[in-house]
C-alpha cells in the first residue's frame, strides 16, 4: 500500500511538512509564536554541565529532528555565540543538518542586531521558509518509506493481550515492505532479552541486547531498592501487571516479529532499513522525540490505561515533528478519553476480534494519518516540553 | 448462569489472564492457549487481573507468555488473585541484592 508524502532531498518521505527552528530558547520560541507551521524544540537541557557524551546525545537529538523527513527546512539559532561547548555550535548543527540536502539558515545575535535583531531576522527567514515549504505537494509513495516508533504506557494487561500485538503486527508489516521501525526502553525488556536476542540479525546484535539490559539491570540493582516501587510504575500494578517480568513480556509484543538488526543510542540513525531496539529510558517526554532524532515520521503510544482514573486530555507532541498516534486495547480508558484515542484494539478482547484484523486496522489508521489526516494529539496547539533521555552525571 | 472468560497466553501459562469481573464462586472458562481450563474463581478478582489455573506452591515458577514473569512468595490456590501480593519478581531486585550482601 502507499501513502501520500513529501519527498525530501535525502530520499527519505515526510508525513508532515514543518520548518524547524533549533535550539530551544527565547529566540526560537519567539519565532514558533509568530510564524506559522514552525516547530521547535522546548527542553531545559541546553547541555551546561554535561559531559562530552551527553552534550553529543543533545546534538544528536538536534540534528536529528533538523534531518527529520517532515521538517522542510530550518533555522539554527547560535545560543551561546562565542562561548558554548563546540558539539552544540550552531555551525556544526546547520553543516550536519545540511548535509542531508535541506536548506538551514544560521542566525546569531552577536552578528544580527542581538537577540531582538536575531528574533526579527529569523521571523523573516522562517516566514519565507514556511511560504516555499507550503509549495510542496504531496505525492503517493510506498509505504517502505515510513519509519515508525513506538512506546508503551501506563501499560495494563490489556497491552501485551491486544495492544501491543496490534502494533507487533504493524511493524511486521511496516518492515516486511522494507520500511523502519523503532521500540525501545531497556529497563521494560529485562526478563525478554533472552527472546529478543533470539530474533538478532547478527551474533553482535544479540549480544548488544543482552548487554544493555545487564547494564540495565545492574544499575537499577545498584539501587538496593525493589524495582517494583519505581517500575512497573504504579499505574501499571493497578492494571493487574505484578512484575517487571510480566510488563517486559507483554512489552516486546509491540516490536512483532521481524529479525532485530541494531540497537541503536537515543537519536542515532539507523543504518539501513528494518527493526531497530533504541537503549533508552522509557520517559514519555523523551522517547519520542529520540525516535524522532533517530528519523521517524510517524510515533505512536500505546495506552494501557486500566489503572488510571482520569485522562480525558494526554500529552501533545512530544515528538516534535512526528505525528503522535494515541492507541489503545483497554475498553475502560477508550471510554474515558474517546476524543483523544486514534486507535482502539479492545475489541479483539471484548468481541473477539481476529488480532490480524485489528493490526490491519491500524496500518490503514497509518497510512492514512502519514498522508494528512491528523492525529488527535495534532489538533491541539499544546506541546509539553521534553526531557532529553542523558546518561551521565551533572557537574 | 455462563461461564466467566480469562485468556491463557500460552500452553505452558499456569495464570489466565480475567477479561471480566468476576465474584467468590464464579465459574471460570479460559480460552486461548493449549487446553481449556473450567474453574472457579475463590476470591474477587478485577478485569485484567491474574487467576491461578492450578496450586502453585510456594517458591514455584509462575508462567505467563509461556515465560516466567516471577515465584510464588506464597502459597496460591487454584482459583485464586495472582498479583503483586502473591508473585514475587525475580528480576532487577536491588533489595534482594542488598540482602544477600549483608
Amino acid at each position: 500500500m502507499s501513502f501520500l508524502g513529501y519527498p525530501r532531498p535525502d530520499g527519505t518521505v515526510g508525513t508532515r511538512n514543518y520548518v524547524l527552528v533549533i535550539p530551544q530558547g527565547l529566540i526560537a520560541k519567539s519565532i514558533g509564536d509568530f510564524v506559522a507551521g514552525v516547530r521547535t524544540i522546548q527542553t531545559v537541557d541546553h547541555g551546561s554541565g554535561r559531559t562530552a557524551n551527553d552534550r553529543e546525545r543533545i546534538a544528536r537529538v538536534l540534528i536529528g529532528l533538523g534531518r527529520n523527513p517532515n521538517v522542510a527546512s530550518v533555522i539554527v539559532h547560535a545560543a551561546s555565540p562565542g562561548v558554548g561547548y563546540p558539539e552544540l555550535k550552531a555551525e556544526r548543527l546547520a553543516d550536519e543538518i545540511a548535509a542531508s540536502g535541506k536548506k538551514v539558515e544560521v542566525i546569531d545575535p552577536v552578528k544580527d542586531g542581538g537577540v531582538y535583531g536575531a528574533i526579527a531576522k529569523g521571523m523573516q527567514l522562517a516566514r519565507m521558509m514556511v511560504y516555499e515549504a507550503s509549495k510542496l505537494r504531496r505525492v503517493e509513495v510506498e509505504d517502505k518509506h515510513l519509519c515508525l516508533g513506538v512506546k508503551c504506557g501506563y501499560s495494563d494487561t490489556t497491552s501485551g493481550i491486544a495492544g501491543n500485538p496490534a502494533i507487533g503486527y504493524l511493524f511486521d508489516k511496516v518492515v516486511g515492505a522494507g520500511g523502519i521501525a523503532f521500540f525501545g526502553e531497556t529497563t521494560e525488556i529485562i526478563g525478554a532479552e533472552h527472546s529478543l536476542a533470539k530474533r538478532a540479525a547478527n551474533p553482535q546484535v544479540a549480544k548488544a541486547i543482552l548487554d544493555a539490559v545487564a547494564y540495565r539491570e545492574a544499575a537499577a540493582k545498584s539501587t538496593g531498592l525493589d524495582i517494583r516501587t519505581i517500575n512497573p510504575i504504579p499505574a501499571n500494578i493497578k492494571g493487574g501487571l505484578s512484575s517487571l517480568e510480566e510488563k517486559s513480556l507483554g512489552a516486546i509484543h509491540k516490536a512483532g516479529t521481524s529479525p532485530i538488526q541494531g540497537v541503536l543510542q537515543y537519536g542515532e540513525r539507523p543504518k539501513g532499513k528494518g527493526l531497530y531496539f533504541v537503549d533508552c529510558w522509557m520517559g514519555s517526554y523523551s522517547i519520542f522525540a529520540g525516535y524522532a532524532a533517530a528519523g521517524a515520521n510517524l510515533v505512536m503510544f500505546q495506552l494501557g490505561g486500566g489503572g488510571l482514573t482520569g485522562r480525558e486530555l494526554m500529552e501533545g507532541s512530544p515528538s516534535i515533528v512526528a505525528p503522535f498516534l494515541w492507541c489503545t486495547a483497554n475498553p475502560k480508558t477508550y471510554q474515558m478519553a474517546k476524543d483523544n484515542i486514534d486507535f482502539y484494539s479492545g475489541s479483539v478482547i471484548m468481541d473477539g476480534e481476529d488480532p490480524q484484523e485489528a493490526g490491519e486496522r491500524l496500518y490503514r489508521t497509518v497510512i492514512d494519518i502519514a498522508s494528512g489526516t491528523l492525529s488527535r494529539s495534532e489538533t491541539l496547539l499544546h506541546t509539553d516540553p521534553i526531557d532529553l533521555c542523558l546518561e551521565e552525571p551533572r557537574f | 448462569m455462563a461461564a466467566k472468560r480469562a485468556l491463557i497466553m500460552h500452553p505452558k501459562d499456569n495464570v489466565a489472564t480475567t477479561v471480566e469481573e468476576l465474584q467468590p464462586g464464579d465459574q471460570v472458562r479460559t480460552a486461548g492457549g493449549g487446553e481449556v481450563h473450567s474453574l472457579a474463581a475463590v476470591e474477587a478478582i478485577p478485569f485484567g487481573f491474574k487467576i491461578a489455573l492450578e496450586a502453585i506452591p510456594q517458591g514455584a515458577v509462575i508462567v505467563k507468555y509461556g515465560e516466567t514473569i516471577g515465584k510464588a512468595g506464597r502459597p496460591i490456590a487454584k482459583g485464586a488473585l495472582v498479583h503483586i501480593h502473591n508473585l514475587e519478581g525475580t528480576r532487577a531486585r536491588g533489595d534482594l541484592e542488598r540482602r544477600e550482601k549483608r
